[in-house]
């Protein structure tokens, strides 16, 4: 019966679950889901994390290639996020170039880069005009169960987190690169960007953290995106019905304790990881 | 927000304007652009609110692309002929279907000569967002009033909704000054499709380029226009 | 939490002309200071099988840049635009339609989405499509002092700590859309939200001036 209900009016399903204050999968309107973080699973790329938030799975790696810096900031090096949605992760996606969400997505991991300022672009400088990083983060989703930009931001820290490059000096006889292998260091990660998305039932109703089914169901999307400080890198709310000053608070407020868990998470991840070595 | 409709007829609204109702709720018909919602009437398109007695409201705006609606006559061209039915191009987002039978006269055995690229004048009876809009060339005592194939010779052209609307009210001045240029034959379709037959090729074409110059003047223009085109004419 | 709204809302010189492409079913050009936008609306007009909704049309928006192809900055800009008009359309009056709306940059001098997304409700409104409200656009930025600037140019943009752009409705002056760049403090988005939703009137009493203007030869 309830099976059949969920089929013929998903929305009608989903609604009498809200009006109780709670969701189908039996978490409250402000609950994520189970939120698992495995770090340094690719041991070919020079830093790499995957994360799960419920059925949702993402994996980043990151490279780190020497370049010349660009000329307009030629003491800055730079980081290039690149989100891809392969058919393998959900039937909605088509293979072939990336669709729209894929884009957007690696737009807003981008702007998100560049507006939290996660790495200083002067650490990734090896000398001024000449040589510096690119890190080139791969984003890729294995399992798309919705609230996919909170899970690639996760994803993108603590791979951060983990990167080791190595030393890169510049001999002066003769002008070229030496790559010092023994010797590895970590990146300064200033600031832990972390995003919570929201979705919002029926003009009204904002619930956390939705799954693909409620994703498309909803009226509206939003993501906050916080750093450590509070502060806010980004609300990203691409279109949909408008939302009231106060609900905007509430979603505020939300995105800051998440910043809270989240942050400990990855710290003791990263704890867990240090002593093995 | 909340005006009587009344004080606003002959203004120009925008959409997502609401009005509520003047005391008690009482019978408002809502046409083109205007929408109830509740308690209140919500405008949905950007134009002049227009009122006929008694309590008819609607809005007069100036879209290009039409939108059948039933009981519109209309000027359709025939794209395709396939079994019992004629698809035929009325400028909406789908092609309406003209069975063979809507025809005045036509039997099993009666077939009307229609041949696609045909222009037909004809009348929506099913149109709505839902289904196939369908159209027939008889009104409902199987006559064809004015209805069916056009013949041979004129010129199609389109013109905005909004000028035809002027064009097909009645006593309208724009037709009644036009008259007085040169005799001519002239169909309008709702679909925004006006179709013209003069004596000459140069005469419709100066018919067609006057009613689209008139989308955008005023009365004193257009009749100064009109009558340089008449001297010049005769 | 009382803003000082007044001395920081200004906004550049506007202009706005509806219907001015012949082929379209729906056109407006957008000014704001010297960022410049045309936009087009064809529909609704037959849609390809594979898009077809069977509950409501089927919208598509396509940014064109000034020069060069299209990018992942546009993509991510159409979904916004996309997404602020769908809620605005009542677009399940028309089902199994397709609406598509293009947007040209002619001219790129700052707050360019607010510019894309009033050139396209002008647009969307004079192709007639129904719509329960309308939206604008407003980009506000956030320079070093801390102090609000509307509609910044392209210039005051790159001087800013933080630029951040808002789509509002006119029915209740609420937030639909919103994107931002750079970091800033919760008081000062609230600042930011307050100053737009003042702005937003300004825009939409211009938006209604607009429209009386084009239709004051057939009042």
């Amino acid at each position: 019966m309830a099976a059949g209900f969920k089929t013929a009016e998903p929305l009608e399903y989903h609604r009498s679950f809200l009006k109780e204050n709670c969701r189908p999968d039996g978490r409250e309107l402000g609950e994520f889901r189970t939120t698992t973080l495995n770090i340094g699973s690719i041991s070919t790329a020079d830093g790499s994390a995957l994360v799960k938030i419920g059925n949702t799975t993402v994996i980043c790696g990151i490279k780190g290639e020497l370049a010349s810096p660009p000329t307009e900031t030629p003491s800055k090096g730079y980081i290039v996020p690149n989100v891809d949605l392969p058919p393998l992760c959900s039937s909605r996606f088509r293979p072939g170039p990336p669709g729209e969400q894929a884009q957007a997505a690696s737009q807003f991991v981008a702007d998100v880069i560049e507006s939290s300022e996660v790495i200083q672009g002067e650490d990734l400088c090896i000398e001024k005009g000449k040589l510096c990083w690119v890190l080139y983060c791969d984003i890729m989703c294995l399992d798309y169960d919705g609230n996919l930009l909170d899970a690639c931001l996760v994803a993108l820290v603590s791979a951060l987190e983990n990167v080791q490059l190595p030393e890169v000096t510049i001999s002066k006889e003769t002008d070229l690169a030496e790559v010092n292998m023994d010797k590895k260091r970590h990146l300064n990660i200033a600031k832990h960007p972390i995003g919570s998305s929201f979705a919002v039932f029926d003009d009204s109703i904002v619930i956390v953290d939705p799954t693909a089914e409620e994703e498309s169901l909803s009226t509206a999307m939003m993501t906050v995106v916080t750093d450590e400080d509070d502060r806010l890198c980004t609300l990203y709310k691409p279109g949909g019905t408008s939302l009231s000053g106060e609900k905007l608070q509430d979603c505020i407020s939300r995105a800051v304790t998440r910043n809270r868990e989240v942050s400990k998470l990855i710290n003791t991840v990263i704890q867990s990881v240090k002593p093995q070595k | 927000m909340s005006d009587c409709l009344k004080d606003k007829v002959g203004d120009v609204l925008l959409p997502g304007d609401i009005f509520s109702f003047e005391i008690k709720p009482e019978k408002v018909i809502c046409g083109p652009g205007l929408r109830r919602n509740g308690d209140e009437i919500l405008v949905c398109k950007s134009g002049i609110l227009r009122h006929k007695q008694p309590n008819m409201y609607w809005i007069d705006s100036q879209q290009k692309r039409y939108v059948p609606a039933k009981g519109e006559s209309v000027i359709g061209i025939v794209t395709a002929k396939s079994g019992d039915i004629f698809k035929v191009d009325v400028g909406g987002s789908e092609l309406a279907t003209l069975s063979y039978l809507a025809f005045e006269g036509a039997t099993k055995r009666n077939r009307p000569n229609v041949k696609v690229g045909d222009l037909v004048y004809a009348q929506f009876i099913i149109a709505n967002k839902d289904m196939e809009p369908e159209l027939v060339c008889i009104d409902s005592c199987g006559r064809s009033n004015g209805m069916g194939v056009f013949g041979e010779g004129g010129l199609l052209f389109r013109v905005s909704l909004g000028l035809v609307r002027r064009l097909l009210a009645p006593q309208n001045a724009i037709v009644k000054e036009l008259e007085k240029v040169f005799p001519f034959e002239m169909v309008v379709g709702m679909n925004g499709r006006v179709w013209v037959k003069a004596q000459t090729t140069q005469h419709m074409l100066v018919l067609a380029n006057l009613l689209e110059s008139c989308e955008n003047m005023t009365a004193q223009q257009r009749q100064a226009l009109f009558r340089r085109v008449a001297d010049g004419a005769s | 939490m009382e803003v000082d709204v007044q001395s920081t809302l200004t906004l550049r010189e506007f202009g706005c002309e509806q219907n001015l492409l012949s082929r379209p079913d729906g056109s407006s050009s957008f000014v704001q200071g010297d960022s410049s936008v045309l936009a087009g609306v064809y529909g609704p007009a037959e849609v390809k099988v594979n898009k077809e909704i069977y509950d409501r049309a089927t919208l598509e928006v396509v940014i064109h840049p000034k020069s060069g192809p299209p990018g992942v900055r546009e993509r991510a800009r159409e979904q916004c635009v996309r997404e602020t008009c769908e809620a605005a359309l009542l677009s399940s009056l028309h089902p199994r339609s397709s609406l598509s709306l293009v947007l040209q940059v002619v001219h790129d001098d700052g707050s360019l989405l607010a510019c894309c997304l009033n050139a396209a409700c002008m647009a969307l409104m004079d192709a007639g499509l129904p719509m329960g409200c309308l939206f604008c656009g407003v980009t506000c930025a956030i320079d070093q002092e801390g102090q609000i600037i509307t509609d910044p140019s392209a210039q005051q943009e790159k001087n800013s700590r933080a630029v951040l752009t808002f789509a509002i409705d006119s029915a209740q002056r609420r937030v639909m859309m919103s994107t931002t760049k750079g970091s800033f403090s919760v008081n000062e988005l609230q600042q930011c939200i307050a100053v737009s939703q003042k702005a937003s009137e300004k825009i939409f009493q211009f938006y209604r001036d607009s429209v009386k203007r084009r239709y004051s030869k057939t009042l």
